[in-house]
């Protein structure tokens, strides 16, 4: 029978000195092995838990993340909220409260949109406003050709109003429905804001009714 | 040395590892964000998103079409013409309305924060440029749109001059109509759009042969 005890017997002092060191060694390493796994699995358990909670707070943001133009959060500074407008039609010529007007009783015809370089009647550029149109008016003695040619550039090409208005106490003024500012110039950043908020805003009587098949005014040049 | 080098390179494929679990933590974020988000699996569409382009510059394109159906039927007593324009005046105004309201649950502005037609010259989703967004650069007059000029010259024609005249606009009008619906179906996968999308090419197409008849039989 081969078991340990003979084989040790069989050996010299110096091979099972040398045996005892090969199995300590071995122990040794076995150990040291153990234990290199044991930290590759806290260091990949550590990466994974933190790639867990990383992937929860992604899917968290993307949940939550909100479009980022939302109109009802942009802010017009200095615009004027005009409240309790009647949007009664009259054949007769009205005397508003605001200049330019920004709603109110107006004619059964509405003013066709588009770019003007004629005043418009008011009466039918207000039942424009009721069917979403922004309309834009400047004082043509406060501006240059060149400021008004880049105004025109700057309309949409529908439910839109572009027209001259005498007398104004600011270059520009842009009305919807209920909402006014009185803008600095035609590079006031409020103009494009003001546009993208009320153009076709909800908050209007009628967004999306036609603004056009009804009367044009004069000077219409598109 | 080669203790040194050891190390190094078993720092080297943890990074790694390390790296490709973030990359997953990355992926998987995304979708479960998406998955759960309200709107069933899908995101809601941005202010520059192809869904929302398209749902300002078809409400501009249908309005055109809108205005060409009163127009016409002022300006003739043909039966079949009326009706026709009749059937695209209501339909394309129920139609706009849907993607007004498109933009106002998303909360989107109605108007667009860049040029018409940029989401158009965008590449489509399996990344290329589908066929009929070829050339499409933003700003451009969208596809199919009557010049003011044309628009004057069916406000002042009458009878069969305006009928003609009428299929004619409205036929180009419907084949850039189509072209856009496929330009957004190229784009989205959210059924909301791909719905509205898919029809407007279905009855326009129809729509073109049938007003190729009706010219056919006006010449």
């Amino acid at each position: 029978m081969a078991d340990g005890t003979s084989d040790d017997d069989t050996l010299t002092v110096k091979q099972q000195r040398e045996k005892r060191r090969a199995e300590k060694v071995a122990a040794l390493k076995k150990k040291q092995q153990a234990e290199k796994v044991r930290n590759r699995i806290t260091v990949l358990g550590s990466v994974a838990a933190g790639a867990g909670v990383l992937s929860l707070i992604i899917a968290v943001v993307v949940t939550s993340a909100t479009p980022p133009v939302d109109p009802s959060t942009i802010e017009v500074e200095g615009v004027q909220v005009i409240e309790g407008l009647d949007p009664i039609h009259v054949q007769t010529a009205v005397d508003y409260d605001q200049t330019p007007p920004a709603g109110g009783p107006h004619n059964p015809a509405w003013l066709n949109c588009g770019i003007y370089e004629e005043p418009v009647p008011n009466e039918n550029a207000v039942h424009s406003l009721e069917h979403g149109a922004v309309w834009v008016t400047y004082d043509p003695a406060q501006l240059s050709d060149d400021e008004i040619d880049r105004l025109r550039d700057a309309m949409p090409s529908t439910y839109m109003i572009l027209s001259p208005y005498d007398g104004l106490d600011a270059p520009v003024y842009a009305s919807a429905w209920g909402f006014q500012v009185a803008l600095d110039g035609v590079d006031d950043p409020r103009l494009n804001d003001f546009i993208v908020k009320y153009r076709q805003s909800p908050e209007v009587p009628e967004p999306g009714a036609l603004c056009s098949q009804a009367v044009d005014g004069p000077g219409k040049i598109s | 040395m080669s203790l040194t080098f050891s190390t190094s390179s078993r720092r080297a494929r943890l990074a790694l590892v390390g790296s490709l679990l973030v990359l997953v933590a990355l992926v998987a974020g995304v979708l479960l964000g998406r998955a759960t988000a309200p709107g069933g699996g899908q995101a809601t569409p941005t202010a520059t998103s192809a869904e929302a382009g398209f749902a300002r510059d078809m409400q501009t394109h249908h309005s055109q079409a809108v205005d060409m159906a009163i127009l016409i039927r002022e300006a003739t007593d043909d039966p079949e013409v009326r009706l026709l324009a009749l059937d695209i005046l209501t339909a394309q105004s129920q139609q706009m309305g849907q993607m007004y309201a498109w933009l106002v649950s998303w909360g989107v502005p109605q108007t667009s924060t860049e040029e018409p037609m940029a989401w158009m010259a965008r590449p489509a989703l399996d990344g290329g440029h589908d066929e009929h967004s070829e050339g499409h650069v933003p700003g451009e007059r969208m596809p199919g749109l009557a010049t003011p000029e044309q628009m004057s010259a069916l406000a002042v024609a009458e009878g069969v001059e305006a009928e003609r005249l009428f299929l004619e606009l409205m036929t180009a009008h419907h084949i850039g109509g189509v072209e856009m619906a496929e330009a957004v179906l190229a784009r989205t996968e959210l059924p909301l759009v791909t719905n509205l999308a898919a029809g407007m090419v279905a009855i326009q197409d129809k729509e073109i042969d049938y007003m190729r008849e009706l010219l056919a039989a006006r010449q």
